[in-house]
């Protein structure tokens, strides 16, 4: 097992555990995060890479183990607790989990006026602009039911940008979209480190977008860091479990529940 | 399985019902402090009292109507074997309504409509992750979620209950008029109905239209996986709803005797 510490990181895992009921997800994992950077924690599925990223905003609870952001430990904060957090680190889901009865810029204002206490105008104002950003704007008083995936998506990082967040989770942001709004989302994860200053951490299995815009990736196995490094460590890793997960190849070291 | 294993089970199952009591004691808490803080969408009440109460209405209704029909003809043939004196019949009917049949078979219906809608929807919503996503967005859902739906309840559920005993009255004074050949002005009597009648059907209204929200609610909350998931949730929360309604039935009843006497 290897792992590459950045100088100044700004989330730390330090052997966090958890299990649900009788099936042990995470082992004891031991991560780090920098600031600025699109970090991918990848793994086959079901591995817990969810399950990390909920851990940062509280959604789950550690078993054991420590949670570090920006100095402070957060895995022990109570739920009140954890709102100042929330408004730090916001989250885009897998299923963008839009809210049908809105229209998108009433969508996008909804954290703007509870989490920053904005008016109705001043919040609908602010989020034309968020939606304009994710090149949603056409569509700001559409309904998300009559949207395609990839357009929710785009207007989820919009509603998760409404917070001005230091770090965004991505959870399988590509999952379900056509190559082209792949890589269109890849770039918005990209724009918003290079040009907004922000931390994004993509749980992916998606290999265009790990090679395409990672700076650092953990590979997570057997409920471990097995492997963190810089995609070029990993293009030329010669590990058998890392090159068997990079090539997809169903025959190899690697060990998977059912298989 | 040893005797040691199937103990192990039960106080493994003991320990997880008293743990999903407590999470449903303070989602009840949360929901009703949610209805003071008003953190729902605007509109929604309004819209949720259309939902629990219009789109009830008919169901309700219908039932009602033959369920006063249906009493009042086996009840009328019991008396006139008995006694041949048909003059309590509507009194009594009126009496019983109030108190014990309109509130608790009008919430047994609304457990199985509203109850499974509302723990359907929110169920939808956890497993697809948009509780989570009100959270982050600084948004409480049991605030958000169910305490319009329980003011919903606690209004639509007093009304329709309140029509559920005019309707059952009227059926039944029809059918005692056609059948029996009754009087209209015999049966439409209220003489029999006390105020404790009123208090305690009234009690129980309130009662059931808290429940159903707050444990219909609970178990969409409490909803995992994917689409079964949702299913399992909505099965609970129509069993534990009218559970629920039939407990509350029995424990206001008997404290209301214990207490009053019965009003008599």
């Amino acid at each position: 097992m290897t792992s590459s510490a950045t100088p100044s990181s700004l989330i730390e895992f330090r052997d966090v555990h958890k299990a649900f009921g009788a099936k042990r997800i995470l082992q004891g994992l031991t991560m780090e995060v920098g600031r600025q950077e699109v970090f991918f924690i990848i793994g086959t599925s079901g591995v817990g890479k969810s399950v990390t990223i909920k851990h940062l905003i509280g959604l789950l609870r550690v078993d054991q183990g420590e949670i570090h952001f920006d100095g402070e430990r957060i895995d022990n904060l109570s739920e009140k607790h954890f709102y100042p957090v929330r408004k730090r680190i916001g989250m885009v889901f897998q299923h963008a989990t839009l809210f049908d009865s809105m229209s998108l810029r009433e969508n996008v204002a909804l954290p703007l006026r509870k989490h920053q206490g904005l008016g109705t105008k001043e919040a609908l104002a602010k989020s034309d602009e968020l939606l304009e950003r994710v090149h949603m704007g056409n569509f700001a008083h559409s309904s998300p039911a009559t949207l395609s995936d990839g357009m929710k998506k785009r207007a989820a990082i919009a509603r998760t940008l409404a917070m001005e967040p230091q770090v965004v989770l991505f959870d399988e942001p590509t999952t379900g979209l056509d190559p082209v709004n792949a890589r269109r989302i890849d770039r918005l994860i990209r724009e918003l480190s290079d040009d907004l200053g922000v931390t994004s951490i993509v749980v992916s299995h998606d290999l265009p977008s790990i090679f395409g815009i990672a700076d650092r990736i953990t590979f997570i196995y057997q409920g471990k860091a097995y492997k963190s490094g810089t995609r070029q460590d990993f293009e030329q890793s010669g590990d058998p479990i890392v090159r068997q997960f990079i090539s997809g190849n169903s025959h190899g070291p690697m060990e998977t529940p059912g298989f | 399985m040893s005797v040691h294993t199937r103990i192990e089970g039960l106080g493994a199952r003991a320990i997880a019902a008293s743990h999903a009591g407590a999470r449903l004691f303070v989602i009840g808490a949360k929901s009703l402090r949610g209805v003071f803080d008003r953190d729902y969408p605007k509109g929604e009440v309004a819209r949720q009292m259309y939902v629990v109460g219009n789109k009830s209405l008919l169901f309700i209704a219908i039932t009602m109507g033959f369920l006063g029909m249906v009493m009042v003809i086996q009840s009328g043939h019991q008396l006139n074997r008995v006694t041949g004196d048909l003059s309590q019949l509507g009194p009594q009917f009126l009496k019983l309504f109030i108190q014990e049949f309109a509130p608790t078979i009008t919430a047994l219906m609304l457990s199985t409509r509203v109850g499974a809608g509302i723990a359907a929807e929110v169920g939808s919503m956890k497993v697809t992750e948009q509780i989570d996503a009100l959270r982050l967005s600084g948004i409480t859902p049991t605030s958000y979620l169910i305490a319009p739906r329980l003011l919903a309840c606690l209004s639509m559920g007093s009304i329709l209950t309140v029509i559920a005993i005019v309707i059952a009255f009227t059926a039944g004074g029809i059918s005692a008029w056609s059948v029996f050949g009754l009087n209209p002005t015999a049966f439409f009597d209220s003489s029999m109905v006390r105020t404790y009648d009123i208090v305690i059907g009234s009690v129980k209204a309130l009662s059931y239209s808290l429940a159903i929200p707050i444990i219909s609610g609970f178990c969409g909350l409490e909803a995992r996986g994917g689409s079964e998931g949702v299913g399992t949730a909505t099965t609970s929360a129509v069993i534990g709803s009218s559970f629920a309604v039939l407990l509350l039935d029995f424990m206001i009843s008997g404290i209301g005797l214990m207490v009053f006497g019965g009003g008599v």
